[in-house]
């Protein structure tokens, strides 16, 4: 049985990883993978804590947010298609439309 | 008079229908209005349903059957003891709300409506019944039949129904706070009838004015009835009649409750048009006749006189002994200034309807003071446990409540006949000029070119060509100068001989004694000068030549009116002048010829040698003197070939007789300063305008200065700090979303540290 210490900084390294991908990258696809790692590691987190309490419910919630990403995967990709569409390019740097 | 002297309750079946006496109007006033709407100009609706004045006429006709039977079984035939105990009647609750007690509580408080029931109720009921019925009917003679009024009578009706329901409701309402709410359904209806005619500048600020004036004593009405509110915690009457609660009150706040009623008054100042605030009434005569007759003369203008008679139990009561005598000594003297004043400006006015407006005032006028010496009586005397004050006191009180019914029939009447002389001389104009000049008969204004159809100029000698008019005008006018034995005679004695019996014991009242029995003389002239010169002599002009008789409708009223007016002798007999006593009520007691002698006796033959003098001093002043004078400037012959009614030929040859007999120059007169002072309402218009500019209309600046600098200005800084703090905030949104994600980032994480750092 793996230590779910050693799970939980595996999980927090994960997050960092996505966080900077996502700060730097200007591809959205990228920046979406590094968003889903990011949800990977919040998932793991919870697996650890439900092994170290000994408690099945972060299972149960490791299990929803599997099934949320793959949907909000689904809109993120289509949210990029429109995005396309729009201005035929999915750089995030030129997508600035809000600006002021 | 207080509630817990009741000593019967009836349970009444016409009580359970009384609600219907004020609904039925009302909801009349929705359906002429819905109908007019939608039958503008339809025929049908135009000649067979008059406009709605045939629908509004049998509701007013229920709403009177509704009162009558009410009225009669108050009366109840022959047992006169019984009285409503208005505790009894099931009350609609009306809205239930909290109210706040100061402390930290809310009591909840029922606001409902009932009926009340009381001797002051029934005189009101009859009066505001009946004559909302008669004046119907006259306004189908007058308003239908000029072009002027075509396709638009539907809201002369609507608002017409709207009014009586407002009066009626009024009297038969249970508590103050009803009272209030009804008085101003009037006051809405007033403004708007006076309006009518809104085309015309002069209507429409004549509305304004009155609608303005009469808020101000409203607002101290309104005052008067919270102070009420907080010092019995109610304004049911049921509540503050109660003579253990007035007592409670009495004890320590006495002077309070002098304040509140004052604050009350004061509006009943306003709504009856008493001096100060009588401003609005002679304006309002720009309404259409109809309604000068019923608002303005018969029924809205008797409201202030019923809020003041309302007040009798808190005078009467015994803990209040002696209390209540300034506010008493004020009502007399707001009475005795008014009457004197209105009567002086009648002497001058030529519009037939401002010598009525005037006439009205003075009349008013006289009720107050009758009130006021009531109520001092009532609260100096000690009549509770004294047969003899007991009599003085409802002798009083009925004076002046018998004077309010006399003077609304006569006054009612009086317009009516002024209406149809007004409409006559119109058509005879209309006739003479247009139809044969312009042949196109088209023409349909009151007041088109310089012809002022309403100024006595152009009148004179109708006599012979209105009889059942003249006889009404005759009559109204006899019973308002209180000759014996016709109509306000009787009333009037008794407010002139109460107001010289106040005066013997209180030296404060000579005021208004001696302005009722100068006010006596003065109204024997005006009433006969405004008669002499529409009725006797020579027409004045071609139009006065050509006027005929007036239509049916106008007629009826006219004649119903003038027997009523001449049947206040068997009015007097029946007990009348006894009207509001709780537990002595002596109508109809010893029997009709009883009663008649007592009357008699009491008028003509007092024991008491003062009172004797007093009363042929007035008769004279009233009956002899104003007249005479009249007759001596303004008498005279009809025209050769013109005959009047047998009952009016003497009057009239007397007048020739008197006129060439004693006839005077009264030039100096008419071209001195006072004259052009009674012209101009003694200025009175003139100084409110005055004071208006210079207080109201400097603060009005100052305000309007504040509005745009200190207030605007706030508002303006707030707007332009907000816009560049949101353009300072606008420039950190730079369109990145990596920008963004730092910024949640950065936002989550310092959520987290805080919540650490505060753990």
């Amino acid at each position: 049985m793996i230590d779910p210490a050693l799970v939980s900084a595996l999980s927090a390294l994960m997050f960092v990883i996505g966080l900077g991908g996502a700060f730097t990258r200007k591809n959205a696809i990228i920046v979406l993978m590094c968003i889903e790692l990011m949800l990977n590691a919040a998932n793991m987190q919870f697996a650890a804590a439900a092994v170290h309490h000994g408690d099945t419910t972060g299972w149960v919630y490791t299990l929803f947010a599997i099934a949320i990403a793959a949907s909000e995967v689904a809109i993120g990709l289509a949210i990029f298609l429109a995005v396309y569409g729009q201005h035929e390019t999915i750089s995030l740097d030129d997508v600035d439309v809000l600006k002021n | 008079m207080a509630s817990t002297e009741v000593t019967n309750t009836i349970n009444s079946e016409w009580l359970e229908f009384a609600p219907l006496i004020i609904l039925l109007p009302m909801m009349t006033f929705a359906v002429i209005l819905f109908l007019g709407r939608v039958f503008n100009g339809n025929p049908f609706w135009k000649n067979t349903m008059k406009e709605g004045g045939l629908i509004a006429l049998p509701v007013m006709g229920l709403s009177l059957l509704l009162s009558l039977l009410l009225i009669s079984e108050f009366l109840g035939g022959f047992n006169p003891l019984k009285v409503f105990d208005p505790a009894t009647v099931d009350k609609l609750a009306w809205v239930n709300s909290g109210v706040w007690d100061g402390g930290s509580n809310l009591e909840s408080v029922s606001f409902s409506f009932g009926i009340y029931v009381d001797h002051v109720t029934v005189m009101l009921l009859f009066v505001a019944a009946f004559l909302c019925l008669l004046i119907n009917t006259f306004s189908i003679g007058y308003m239908n039949t000029d072009p002027i009024n075509d396709n638009r009578n539907h809201r002369f009706y609507a608002e017409f129904v709207l009014f009586c329901s407002g009066m009626l409701g009024m009297v038969l309402a249970d508590s103050f706070l009803w009272l209030f709410i009804f008085w101003e359904i009037m006051g809405l209806c007033s403004y708007l009838l006076i309006g009518f005619y809104y085309e015309r500048p002069s209507a429409a600020s004549a509305a304004k004015k009155a609608f303005l004036t009469t808020r101000i004593g409203d607002v101290f009405l309104m005052v008067g009835l919270v102070m009420l509110w907080d010092l019995f915690g109610s304004l049911d009457y049921a509540i503050v009649f109660n003579e253990e609660n007035i007592a409670a009150v009495a004890e320590n706040s006495a002077g309070t409750l002098q304040w509140a009623l004052g604050l009350m008054f004061i509006g009943a100042v306003g709504k009856s048009a008493q001096f100060p605030l009588h401003v609005w009434l002679p304006d309002a005569m720009e309404g259409p006749t109809p309604v000068s007759a019923l608002i303005h003369a018969a029924t809205m203008v008797n409201a202030g006189l019923y809020l003041v008679a309302r007040m009798f139990p808190f005078f009467g009561a015994e803990a209040l002994h002696g209390d209540l005598d300034d506010l008493a000594f004020i009502i007399a003297a707001i009475g005795g200034i008014t009457a004197v004043m209105a009567a002086a400006i009648a002497f001058v006015q030529m519009d037939l309807k401002k010598v009525l407006a005037y006439s009205t005032m003075s009349q008013l006028a006289y009720i107050f003071t009758g009130l006021g010496c009531a109520m001092y009586l009532a609260n100096t005397l000690d009549w509770h446990h004294d047969d003899d004050a007991h009599y003085i006191v409802v002798v009083a009180f009925g004076a002046a409540l018998f004077h309010l019914f006399n003077h609304a029939m006569a006054k009612g009447m009086l317009f009516m006949a002024s209406g149809s002389v007004i409409h006559e001389v119109h058509h005879a104009h209309h006739h003479l000029h247009h139809h044969d000049e312009h042949g196109d008969g088209h023409h349909d204004d009151h007041h088109d070119d310089d012809f002022d159809a309403q100024s006595m100029e152009n009148m004179g000698g109708l006599a012979s060509k209105m009889p059942i008019t003249a006889t009404a005008m005759l009559v109204g006018s006899a019973s308002i100068m209180g000759l014996p034995l016709i109509g306000g005679f009787w009333s009037k004695e008794g407010i002139i001989a109460n107001a010289w019996r106040v005066a013997q014991d209180d030296p404060r009242f000579f005021l208004p004694a001696i302005c009722v029995l100068l006010g006596a003389a003065m109204t024997g002239f005006y009433m006969s000068r405004m008669w002499f010169k529409t009725f006797a002599g020579k027409p004045n002009n071609e139009v006065a030549a050509h006027v005929g008789p007036t239509n049916t409708w106008i007629k009826t009223p006219l004649f119903i009116l003038t027997f009523v007016t001449l049947s206040s002798v068997i009015f007097a007999g029946l007990g009348f002048t006894h009207w509001a006593s709780e537990n002595s009520y002596e109508l109809g007691q010893d029997g009709f010829l009883h009663g008649l002698q007592h009357e008699f006796e009491h008028a003509f033959a007092n024991t008491d040698a003062f009172f004797f003098v007093l009363t042929y001093v007035a008769i004279l002043l009233g009956a002899v003197i104003g007249p005479g004078l009249a007759m001596a400037l303004y008498g005279g012959k009809l025209a050769d070939g013109e005959e009047a009614k047998p009952w009016m030929r003497p009057v009239i040859q007397l007048s020739a007789w008197v006129r060439k007999r004693f006839h005077f120059d009264n030039s100096a007169f008419a071209e001195s300063t006072l004259a052009t002072a009674l012209e101009n309402r003694l200025y009175i218009d003139e100084y409110y305008d005055k004071a208006m500019v210079n207080i109201v209309a400097a603060f009005s600046s100052k305000a309007a200065e504040t509005d745009s600098e200190v207030i605007d200005g706030t508002i303006k800084a707030i707007e332009s700090g907000s816009q560049s703090l949101s353009s300072f905030i606008r420039s950190m949104t730079t369109g990145s979303a990596r920008d963004y994600i730092l910024m949640v980032a950065v936002g989550t994480l310092s959520i987290f540290m805080l919540i650490w750092g505060v753990a």
